[in-house]
């Protein structure tokens, strides 16, 4: 925003233009008069009739003056504050002196002849661009009076005229009247004409500076609304939970909008009532309230068919359903609109301000925009978390007949019912052992839908992985030797801990342990290395000796259920859900997976994890 | 006192109840049952048991715990131990504190966790420390 907006934001563009142009006039100054010294040293040298002790007075008298100007622009510099009026003054006093130095000079190179008359213009220029609009009259005025009472002065006499400089016969003339009344006049217009132009000019800078303002502080308040917007979605997005997620909105949205308080009210699920869901800055008593009931609040009625409702000032409505209790609260003025997600309405976004008339119409343009956001964001978590509710639910729904058939075989078995046979026991565990396979792929079920809802990375403590392999391993050893696997593994130490969650990498490592003995055929070899690779990354590397993948499969290994032609062939036991579960956990972690694998010769399964 | 201990079994699945009361039977506790929270908390009122065994999912999805709750909230049941069966995996129902405080805000109301299928030889081991601890 340093873009000419800082010049401008205190209208400071010309009173800035000032305040600089004021040193850089003595700067100039300084150069005018050693110019003006070595010109008329030249002048007088070559041609003669040149009144060279005039000239040098006059810069002489510049030269003092502007040495006073020196020290009064150093002493004006170093006081603070910086006044503008003693900068005006200044610039005041500055033309004021040169002009004299300019009348003198302009009578004594021949008046109304003299070549230096147009000088008068510039300082008109100067003086409008600087200083308030008359200013330039005034002293385009002030130059005219003085050259038409020489000129009147000269005419009858009283005055002694000059010789006109460079003239080519250096005669002294009086004015002679027709004439130079005609290029009196002429100068008149001019200085005029230019001090009109340069007024309005500068009128018209003025006025398009305040429009550039104006237009900049609009632009750099949308701008902080739009980054506070921003963070708001940004903040929404992270929550998990939706009371969380409410309860940033509300709060985001009273400071973006500057107000005391912000709410969300849901409709329950027969659509008749709204209730506050999250609020932020209102009472205990003023949320304690009933809930709002729908057919008898004529607002909120409107509010959820899609009306947008703002009220300036609420004292003057009779509407409300409890109108002592915003009084009681302070609410002077609020705005109100739909959440909605396309055409579905499903609560109501509030905000309340003290004062009155709070709420513009760019303020509510502004207030749709977060609510719709807000919307969004409610139903995208909403929908979230009802699908993994839905798994879990579906999953546990599954999980209890399981258990309960599990449980009564096992009461069974182990005799409480009485006697059985060992043929009768045989069909028991093997009962068992299938509701135990079912038992696995509604717990796979139910915990990834568990996951799905995330474990809050807060809980991620340091976790040695190195250990956690030499942890796992036994668990397989016995699998892996019934089919004369080998399972050989070397950690290189010292091995950074990565970040995460035991649980989590239980379920990982156990999954891909599982998985490379399940695929590997008898006599095969399973190789694990875990080391650090690069500076901040840990690796874990199965590669085995077993089926292989199909290329073809290669882009379905972590859909849900998805199992390998191969996979199927060679056991019916598997889920199709363990390399989603890997892949489940290894977003949480941050980490990643690479998959190579040849048919027939094995797969590579290579794991990696930012160090703690 | 153990023997004749009086056990509530608060579970909506009748079978599972019938597998777990069999088992208790066998080694002689008194065992009542209860198909809901709200007829449990009814039956606790009536007599006080010497322990409950809770199911977590029944009407809704947290009754388990909302009774649990609302017990250790009151000075006359605060002290019965509660055995909580849960279909949760092992370790999410270890890792249970921290994942469902957020939810509950209090302290954790259980005694302990008995993960389902029921195995036998676990609840009676379970019920026997309990009653143990609270001797």
């Amino acid at each position: 925003m340093q873009l000419g907006y800082e010049l401008i934001k205190n209208q400071f563009f010309f009173r800035k233009e000032l305040i600089e142009r004021v040193g850089w006039f003595i700067r100039l100054r300084w150069l005018f008069v050693c110019a003006g010294f070595m010109g008329s040293i030249t002048g007088h040298l070559v041609w003669r009739p040149f009144p060279l002790g005039c000239f040098l007075n006059i810069f002489l008298f510049i030269a003092v003056y502007n040495l006073l100007f020196y020290l009064f622009y150093a002493w004006l510099n170093a006081s603070r504050p910086k006044e503008e009026r003693f900068y005006v003054f200044f610039a005041n006093c500055q033309i004021g002196f040169d002009l004299l130095a300019l009348g003198l000079m302009i009578h004594f190179t021949g008046g109304i002849h003299s070549p230096f008359l147009f000088f008068i213009l510039l300082h008109v220029i100067i003086s409008g661009i600087l200083l308030p609009p008359p200013s330039c009259f005034v002293y385009g005025l002030l130059m005219l009076t003085a050259l038409g009472t020489t000129i009147l002065l000269q005419h009858s006499g009283l005055l002694a005229s000059q010789p006109v400089l460079f003239h080519s016969m250096p005669t002294v003339h009086a004015p002679e009247m027709p004439q130079t009344l005609f290029l009196f006049v002429i100068d008149v217009a001019l200085v005029l004409v230019t001090a009109a132009l340069t007024t309005s000019i500068k009128i018209s800078l003025r006025t398009k500076g305040r429009e550039l303002l104006s237009v900049s502080k609009d632009l750099e308040a949308n701008n902080k609304k739009l980054n506070a917007l921003y963070e708001m979605v940004k903040e929404m997005g992270m929550r998990t939970g939706l009371q969380e997620l409410m309860d940033a909105a509300t709060r985001h949205g009273a400071r973006i909008m500057g107000v005391k308080a912000c709410a969300v009210k849901l409709l329950d699920d027969q659509r008749k009532k709204l209730r506050f869901t999250s609020t932020y800055g209102l009472s205990g008593d003023y949320i304690a309230k009933k809930a709002v009931d729908i057919d008898k609040s004529v607002i909120n009625r409107r509010i959820i068919e899609g009306q947008v409702y703002a009220v300036g000032r609420l004292q003057e409505q009779d509407q409300f359903q409890y109108p002592e209790d915003m009084q009681k609260e302070g609410i002077a003025s609020m705005a109100c609109l739909p959440l909605r997600v396309d055409k579905m309405i499903f609560g109501v976004f509030c905000v309340y301000s003290d004062v009155a008339d709070a709420f513009a119409e760019s303020d509510i343009r502004f207030f749709t925009l977060m609510s719709d956001l807000t919307a969004l964001a409610i139903e995208n978590l909403r929908s979230e978390l009802n699908k993994t509710w839905f798994l879990q639910k579906t999953a546990h729904q599954l999980r209890s007949p399981l258990n309960a058939v599990h449980s009564m075989l096992r009461t069974m078995r182990k005799g409480y019912l009485g006697g059985i046979d060992p043929r009768q026991e045989e069909s028991l565990i093997r009962c068992e052992k299938r509701i135990e396979a079912l038992g696995i792929l509604i717990g796979d079920l139910l915990g990834l839908g568990i996951r799905r809802t995330g474990i809050d990375p807060k809980q991620f403590h340091p976790v040695k992985v190195g250990q956690l392999v030499e942890r796992l391993l036994p668990m397989y050893r016995a699998q892996a030797d019934e089919k004369g696997i080998k399972i050989e593994y070397a950690i290189q130490e010292p091995l950074p801990a990565v970040m995460g969650d035991d649980a989590l990498f239980d379920d990982l490592f156990s999954n891909l342990i599982s998985n490379a003995v399940k695929y590997t055929p008898k006599g095969g070899l399973i190789d694990i290395v875990v080391r650090t690779e690069g500076t901040g990354r840990v690796r874990w590397e199965i590669q085995d000796t077993g089926i292989g993948i199909p290329e073809e499969e290669m882009p379905h290994l972590f859909s849900e259920f998805f199992r390998g032609q191969n996979a199927k062939a060679i056991t019916e036991d598997g889920t199709g859900l363990g390399l989603v579960i890997v892949k489940e956990i290894l977003d949480q972690l941050n980490g990643t997976i690479q998959v190579n694998s040849t048919m027939g010769k094995g797969t590579c399964m290579t794991l990696r994890f930012p160090i703690a | 006192m153990e023997r004749n201990a009086d056990i509530l079994i608060i579970d909506d699945d009748r079978d599972l109840v019938s597998s777990m009361r069999t088992v208790l039977e066998s080694k002689s506790y008194q065992v009542r049952i209860a198909g809901d929270g709200k007829i449990g908390y009814a039956r606790i009122q009536e007599k006080t048991p010497d322990l409950i065994i809770l199911d977590v999912m029944m009407t809704t999805d947290t009754e388990g715990f909302d009774l649990a709750y609302k017990l250790r909230n009151q000075v006359a049941y605060q002290d019965i131990p509660i055995l909580m069966v849960t279909s949760f995996p092992k370790h999410m129902a270890e890792q249970g504190p921290e994942k469902f405080q957020h939810i509950m805000g209090e302290s954790w109301p259980v005694t302990q966790f008995l993960e389902k299928p029921i195995d036998p030889e676990e609840l009676l081991t379970a019920v026997a420390n309990l009653l143990a601890e609270v001797d």
